[in-house]
């Protein structure tokens, strides 16, 4: 057993108890009650269960949470689904999701989302030409599983989100 | 009828239970092929000629080589390979330029400092594929071991170097220590740096 603290969509938590089996998927489902991140494969392949973690040094990424230790999540920020709307407001690219009908049984969206995120956040600073976006895109939700209603409807929203403000996002 | 419904059940049970002990049963054959015990360098003492003491050091050096430990991260086509069978790593990631993976599948976002056994992850930091200029899938003994004495084949690696890869590197280490479901490299680590360093004090030489 360890005791973890952590910060999660800006609020800290902890110290916890954890066992050192204890995956942060568990952690964050059966522990906290935070179901929005989902368990997929459990093996690190659909990417359902990543969460965006902060890097002190400004920087993002996701990481999923199946196939980490709790543990490992000591002393870091991090980001889940249920941190993106604030006051009941959607943000632009849960509200593009919507719009592109791009999930369906909605099982991957927490992780595409969150991928998603990490790539607005990267391209403001680090904004690519207009010619490299879609192949930027492709790259970036590249890992990501859905079933249902397939990557297209997913690409298009986030290239919405990102046209919709050039001059924040592209060269 | 009741009597035909258990029938079935019965005969369900009894499948699923061959199914599940030919699965172990191949499993088991699986980790009994590889080998896991390594000669120590003092055994080979004996060997009047020193090509012949250097190549048979070489030949029990490439047990450690050819194990999956090392050759799943030696792979060919910038894949890396898992498991003790080497099939190609899921989900498809690709080396990238400097051996972490291409941007969106990067090895350390799954790959932590160490072992996940729950989830059964492999970790050490750092987590990567091995430089393009040493891949040995698909070679024999004697090609890898022309390929990693040459600098000019090797990446610039000195005799020294290669010592020091095998014998120190903390990720080659963690063959040795590869957690739940893997056959750990054969011997020590100790054993192979010892063997390694006597292959070069005898003339590297390759079979």
């Amino acid at each position: 057993m360890s005791a973890i603290s952590l910060k999660i969509n800006g609020k800290d938590h902890g110290p916890i108890e954890v066992r050192d089996d204890l995956s942060m998927n568990d952690f964050l489902r059966e522990v906290l009650g935070m179901t929005g991140t989902k368990f997929g494969c459990g093996a690190a392949q659909c990417l359902s269960c990543a969460v965006i973690v902060d890097d002190p040094d400004g920087t993002s990424a996701t990481m999923p949470t199946c196939t980490a230790p709790a543990m490992n999540f000591d002393g870091k920020s991090i980001r889940t689904v249920e941190g993106h709307a604030s006051n009941g407001q959607l943000t632009a690219l849960q509200e593009a999701f919507i719009r592109h009908f791009a999930f369906q049984c909605g099982y991957c969206t927490a992780g595409f989302l969150n991928e998603a995120q990490v790539l607005l956040e990267r391209l403001e600073h680090q904004p690519v030409a207009r010619e490299a976006l879609e192949q930027t895109i492709l790259v970036a939700l590249d890992g990501h599983l859905c079933r249902c209603t397939g990557y297209v409807r997913y690409h298009e929203a986030v290239r919405d989100v990102i046209l919709a403000q050039p001059a924040r996002y592209l060269l | 009828m009741k009597s035909d419904c258990k029938r079935l059940i019965l005969a369900f049970l009894f499948s699923c239970a061959a199914i599940i002990a030919a699965n172990l049963m191949a499993g088991k054959a699986l980790a009994g092929s590889l080998r896991l015990t390594l000669a120590p360098a003092e055994n080979f003492a004996g060997i009047a000629n020193a090509k012949a003491h250097s190549l048979a050091l070489f030949a029990e050096i490439g047990k450690v080589l050819t194990s999956p430990r090392c050759m799943n991260c030696h792979a060919a086509n910038d894949r890396p390979r898992q498991g003790d069978s080497g099939r190609l790593h899921q989900p498809p990631v690709f080396r990238g330029p400097d051996g972490l993976g291409l941007p969106a599948m990067r090895c350390p976002i799954c790959h932590l400092a160490t072992n996940f056994d729950p989830a059964r992850m492999p970790g050490n930091k750092p987590w990567l594929m091995a430089p393009s200029e040493m891949t040995w899938e698909g070679k024999t003994l004697s090609q890898i071991c022309v390929q990693m004495r040459d600098p000019k084949l090797n990446g610039g690696k000195s005799l020294a170097d290669l010592v020091h890869h095998i014998g120190d590197d903390e990720l080659v280490g963690w063959g040795w220590n590869p957690g739940i479901g893997r056959t750990p490299a054969p011997g020590t680590q100790e054993q192979a740096k010892a063997l390694v360093q006597t292959w070069v004090d005898t003339g590297a030489e390759c079979p």
